[in-house]
C-alpha cells in the first residue's frame, strides 16, 4: 500500500469486514472454499414450481438460518431480503472486530444496493389488494414494501444510527452503494460503514424474467450459466447478499486491524441505451474504467485482475470482453479476467458479493475460476477451470447494467 | 475527495428547476401557488378510491405527456413516473439554458433521482390482469419501466449524457438524498453538472399501504393543527440542475441559489414510527448544519417535513427546538405539504425547489388548512398566508419510513468566488 500517493490515512478507505449470505454458502469461509474450488450454487429451483416455465434453474440461498444471526424480537417483522441483509451485516461487523456501542452508534452507517427489492412482499401485497380489497391489506407488510426496508431493519437489529441509504440502479446497485459508502468515509460523516448489495429470488420475479427472455436457455441449448463462453445462452438468476465493512486506513491502523484491501477509487458513466437492454457498444465501459483509473491515480498496466460483470448473456459478455480487448490492447501485461456469476448466479446487486470475493482474493492471493466458462469467446486471459494463484496488488470490480450504466471500482492490496 | 487541495470547498449552485405537482405544472405557476396558499389536494381519477379511508390526494392535473415532451421521445414504454420526470427535466434544462443540451457538457453530466413507486401504477394494472387471466396473454413488457431506475435511465438516454447515474429509494427522503449525493459527485470531481431530483407517481399500492396504516387524513391534511388526522398523499416530479459555480459563471447561467450542505441519519428505532425522542431528526439537522459550515443563526426559514400525522408534527417540532434552542421560536417553519400533499420519494426534491424559490423570490410559503393551534406545536408555522422575507439560508427536512432522515440546506447566491473557506 505504501506506493499509493495519497498519504492522508484518514482519506484512504479500507475493507476490514466481510459478511455474506449466498448460494455458495453463508459466511466468508464456506463461500471462499466453494468459490475457489470452482463449485457452483446453481441448481434446479426448489422453492417454487417451474414446470410451466422455459427455465428451471437458479442459484438459491440454502441452509440459511436467520435465527443464528438475528434476534427473535426483530425477526418477526423482517422479510427475506431484510434477514439476508441483517445477517450479512452482522457477519461483516463480527469480522471487522468491533462493537456497536451507545458511544459510536451515531458514527456507523450503511449504504445498501438492491436492484429489485422485496419482490415477494410486493406481489403478496398486491395479490391481497386485488383479490380481497383494501380492507384486507395487512399493515405489518407495509414497511417491507419499501426498498429501504432491508437497510432500516439492519440498522435496528445492529443498533447503529449514522448515514443510512438505499441505492437502486439495476445491475450496478451494489457497485454504486460501495462507491457512495467509500465517499462517506472520506467525507468524514461516519467512522464505519456497511456497503454492499442484496436481492432475492421470488416466483413472480423469476416468471417475469423468463418472459423477458433474459434467462438461459434463451430458446437454444442446455440451460446453464456460462460467462464469456462461446456456447453461452443467457444468464441464470441468483440471490443473496454481500456486505463489506469500510473504515479509514487510520481507523484500521489505530485498532490494529489488517485490512483485506483498499478501495482506491471509482469511475462512473452512462451511454444512451434502450430501456432494459444491455449496451451494444464499448464506449461506456471504457469511459467508466478510465475514470476509475484516474480517480484512483492508477495506470492501466497496474490492473492485474478484473472481476467482470459478464453473466452469460449473449450481448453483455461480448461487449464487455471487446472493451477489455480494446482497453488493454497496448498493455504489456494483460489482466486476468474472472466472472463468478457462474457460481453465484446473476442477482443484479452482485457488486456486493463480488466485492467480498475480490477482497478474499486479495487476502488469500488466489483468483477464483469462472465457473461455467470452457471455450472463451475471445483470446483474453480468463481464469478458467481452476483457481489461479496470484498476488494481486490492483484489481477492478466491473459494474455494467442494462439501460447503459457503468460503475468501476479500483481495489488495492 | 471532498476538499480541494487548498482546503477550499467547491461551491455548487442551482441553475435550473422544473416541476409538475398537484398545484402547478411548471415552476412559475408553482411559485404563484405557494405565494397565494393554493391547495391542490382534491379528488383522484387515476384509480378507484371508493373502498379507501381517504378519497383525496394531490394528483398532477391535466397531464398529457405529449404536451410536455417532444415528438422525438418514444413514450410507448414509459411509465407515468418516467413521463413526469422527463417533463420536469425538460423544464429545468430550458430554465438553465441547456436545451438543446450542449454537446461539450454531455461528457460530464449525470443524473441522480430519488423515487418511490416508479412504474407501479401501470404494473399494478398488469398484475391485476395477470391474477385474473393468468400469465399466458399478459404483456410482461409493461414491467420494463416498473423500477425507479427507469426514470433515471430515460433522462440520461434522452439527452445523451455520459456522466454518473444513480437512483435512490429511501421512501420519503429519497429526493433529498438524490440531491445531496449529486452535490457530492460534483464536489468529488465525478461530474461537472447533475440533473437531480425526485419523482413519485400515485399508485394503488401506496394508497392502500398508507390507508392500512391509518396514517392518511380522510379530509385534506392539516399540518401542525390541533385536530390533524394524518397526511394527504400526492405525486410530483421535481428536478434541479446542479453545477459548479465556475461552470455556471463561465456560461453566464442564471443562479437561483446554492446548495450549502446535507445530512443523513437513521433513527434505528422503528420502521414506520418516528423516534419520539427525535434523535434521528436532531442529528440529521445538525449534520446538515455542520456540512454547510453555517450556524443556527444563519437559518431564516425551515421547510418542515410536516406530514400532518399526529406524531410527526410533534416530534419534528421537538427536534427543531432541540437544534435551534431559543432561536426556534424566531424562525418561521412551514409545511407546504398542506398545498402539494406528501409526494413521498419526490418530496425532498419538491420541497428543495420550494426552499430555493423562497430564497430567490424572498418569501416564506405558508402552512394552509391550519385552524387551531396545538399546544405541543408551538412554533411560528406561518398559518396566515405567505410573507415577504429576505432569506439567507433555508433548511428543509425529509424523514422517512425505515427511519431514514435527510436534511438539505440551501443558501441565497450573493456573489463571491468558486470555493468556500
Amino acid at each position: 500500500m505504501s506506493d499509493y500517493r495519497h498519504t492522508d490515512n484518514a482519506q484512504r478507505v479500507v475493507v476490514t469486514g466481510i459478511g455474506m449470505v449466498t448460494p455458495l454458502g453463508i459466511g466468508k469461509e464456506e463461500f471462499g472454499r466453494r468459490l475457489f474450488a470452482g463449485e457452483t450454487g446453481i441448481a434446479e429451483i426448489t422453492s417454487f414450481d417451474t414446470n410451466s416455465l422455459p427455465s428451471h434453474r437458479a442459484a438459491e440461498v440454502k441452509n440459511f438460518r436467520p435465527r443464528d444471526f438475528v434476534s427473535v424480537k426483530n425477526m418477526r417483522r423482517m422479510d427475506k431480503i431484510s434477514l439476508m441483509a441483517a445477517a450479512s451485516a452482522r457477519l461483516a461487523l463480527d469480522d471487522a472486530g468491533f462493537q456497536i456501542t451507545p458511544e459510536n452508534r451515531d458514527r456507523v452507517g450503511i449504504v445498501l444496493g438492491t436492484a429489485f427489492g422485496a419482490t415477494d412482499i410486493t406481489a403478496q401485497f398486491l395479490q391481497t389488494l386485488f383479490t380481497d380489497g383494501p380492507a384486507s391489506v395487512n399493515p405489518i407488510l407495509v414497511p417491507n414494501t419499501v426498498m429501504n426496508a432491508a437497510a432500516g431493519h439492519t440498522s435496528i437489529e445492529l443498533g447503529f444510527r449514522g448515514v443510512n441509504t438505499t441505492v437502486t440502479h439495476y445491475a450496478v446497485s451494489g457497485e454504486n452503494a460501495i462507491a457512495y459508502a467509500a465517499a462517506e468515509i472520506r467525507r468524514g460523516t461516519v467512522d464505519f460503514i456497511f456497503a454492499g448489495g442484496a436481492d432475492i429470488l421470488s416466483e413472480f420475479y423469476y416468471t417475469s424474467l423468463t418472459r423477458f427472455k433474459a434467462l438461459s436457455p434463451q430458446n437454444r441449448g442446455r440451460e446453464a450459466c456460462r460467462p464469456f463462453d462461446r456456447e453461452r445462452n443467457g444468464m441464470v438468476v441468483g440471490e443473496g447478499c454481500g456486505i463489506l465493512c469500510l473504515e479509514s486506513l487510520r481507523s484500521a491502523l489505530d485498532r490494529g486491524r489488517m485490512p483485506y484491501c483498499e478501495i482506491m477509487g471509482s469511475g462512473m458513466g452512462s451511454s444512451p441505451t434502450k430501456p432494459n437492454q444491455w449496451p451494444r457498444k464499448t464506449e461506456g465501459i471504457k469511459k467508466a474504467f478510465n475514470r476509475a483509473l484516474q480517480n484512483a491515480d492508477t495506470r492501466v498496466d497496474d490492473i492485474q485482475a478484473i472481476f467482470a460483470a459478464g453473466n452469460g448473456d449473449t450481448i453483455l459478455d461480448a461487449v464487455e470482453a471487446e472493451a477489455y480487448a480494446e482497453l488493454f490492447d497496448a498493455s504489456q501485461k494483460k489482466p486476468f479476467i474472472t466472472s463468478i456469476k457462474g457460481a453465484t448466479g446473476e442477482s443484479f446487486s452482485t457488486g456486493g458479493i463480488r466485492a467480498c470475493a475480490l477482497a478474499l482474493s486479495m487476502e488469500k492471493n488466489i483468483l477464483p475460476p469462472s465457473a461455467g466458462l470452457i471455450n472463451p469467446l475471445r483470446p483474453l486471459s480468463f481464469v478458467t477451470g481452476e483457481k489461479k494463484d496470484l498476488t494481486v496488488h490492483r484489481a477492478t470490480l466491473a459494474g455494467i447494467s442494462f439501460g447503459g450504466t457503468y460503475t468501476y471500482l479500483i481495489f488495492g492490496k | 475527495m471532498h476538499q480541494t487541495g487548498s482546503g477550499l470547498k467547491k461551491r455548487i449552485v442551482i441553475t435550473g428547476m422544473g416541476t409538475l405537482n398537484a398545484v402547478a405544472n411548471h415552476v412559475s405557476g408553482f411559485t404563484k401557488s405557494l405565494q397565494e396558499g393554493f391547495c391542490g389536494i382534491g379528488g383522484i381519477d387515476l384509480f378507484d378510491t371508493t373502498e379507501f379511508r381517504s378519497q383525496t390526494g394531490g394528483q398532477v392535473k391535466n397531464f398529457i405527456a405529449r404536451d410536455f415532451l417532444p415528438r422525438t421521445f418514444a413514450l410507448k414504454r414509459m411509465s407515468r413516473a418516467d413521463k413526469l420526470a422527463l417533463a420536469a427535466t425538460i423544464e429545468a434544462l430550458r430554465d438553465a439554458s441547456l436545451d438543446p443540451f450542449p454537446e461539450p457538457f454531455k461528457e460530464q453530466a449525470g443524473v441522480s433521482i430519488g423515487g418511490g413507486a416508479g412504474g407501479l401504477l401501470e404494473s399494478e394494472t398488469f398484475y391485476r390482469d395477470y391474477l385474473r387471466n393468468g400469465g399466458e396473454n399478459a404483456k410482461f413488457s409493461t414491467l420494463s419501466s416498473l423500477f425507479c431506475a427507469s426514470s433515471t435511465d430515460c433522462i440520461a438516454s434522452a439527452f445523451g449524457l455520459s456522466g454518473p447515474k444513480s437512483t435512490f429509494m429511501t421512501a420519503c427522503s429519497a429526493g433529498a438524498t438524490a440531491i445531496g449525493y449529486a452535490r457530492d459527485l460534483i464536489v468529488n470531481g465525478h461530474a461537472r453538472m447533475m440533473i437531480a431530483g425526485g419523482v413519485e407517481p400515485m399508485s394503488r399500492l401506496t394508497f392502500a399501504a398508507f390507508n392500512a396504516l391509518q396514517s392518511v387524513d380522510p379530509e385534506t391534511c392539516r399540518p401542525f393543527d390541533k385536530d390533524r388526522a394524518g397526511l394527504s398523499l400526492g405525486e410530483a416530479a421535481a428536478i434541479m440542475i446542479l453545477e459548479t459555480l465556475d461552470s455556471a459563471l463561465s456560461r453566464g447561467a442564471n443562479i437561483y441559489g446554492e446548495i450549502l450542505g446535507y445530512g443523513i441519519t437513521c433513527d434505528s428505532f422503528h420502521m414506520t414510527a418516528p423516534d419520539e425522542q427525535a434523535s434521528g431528526a436532531v442529528r440529521s439537522m445538525r449534520a446538515a448544519l455542520q456540512d454547510s459550515g453555517r450556524s443556527i443563526e444563519d437559518i431564516d426559514y425551515i421547510n418542515a417535513h410536516g406530514t400532518a400525522t399526529p406524531v410527526n408534527d410533534i416530534t419534528e417540532t421537538k427536534a427543531i427546538k432541540e437544534v435551534f434552542g431559543r432561536r426556534a421560536y424566531a424562525i418561521p417553519v412551514s409545511s407546504t405539504k398542506s398545498m402539494h400533499a406528501h409526494t413521498l420519494g419526490a418530496s425532498g426534491a419538491l420541497e428543495g425547489i420550494v426552499s430555493v424559490l423562497a430564497l430567490h423570490h424572498g418569501f416564506i410559503p405558508p402552512t394552509i388548512n391550519h385552524r387551531e393551534a396545538d399546544p405541543l406545536c408551538d412554533l411560528d408555522y406561518v398559518t396566515s398566508g405567505a410573507r415577504e422575507a429576505d432569506l439567507r439560508a433555508v433548511l428543509s427536512n425529509s424523514f422517512a419510513f425505515g427511519g431514514n432522515n435527510t436534511t438539505l440546506i440551501f443558501g441565497r447566491y450573493s456573489g463571491g468566488g468558486a470555493a468556500h473557506e
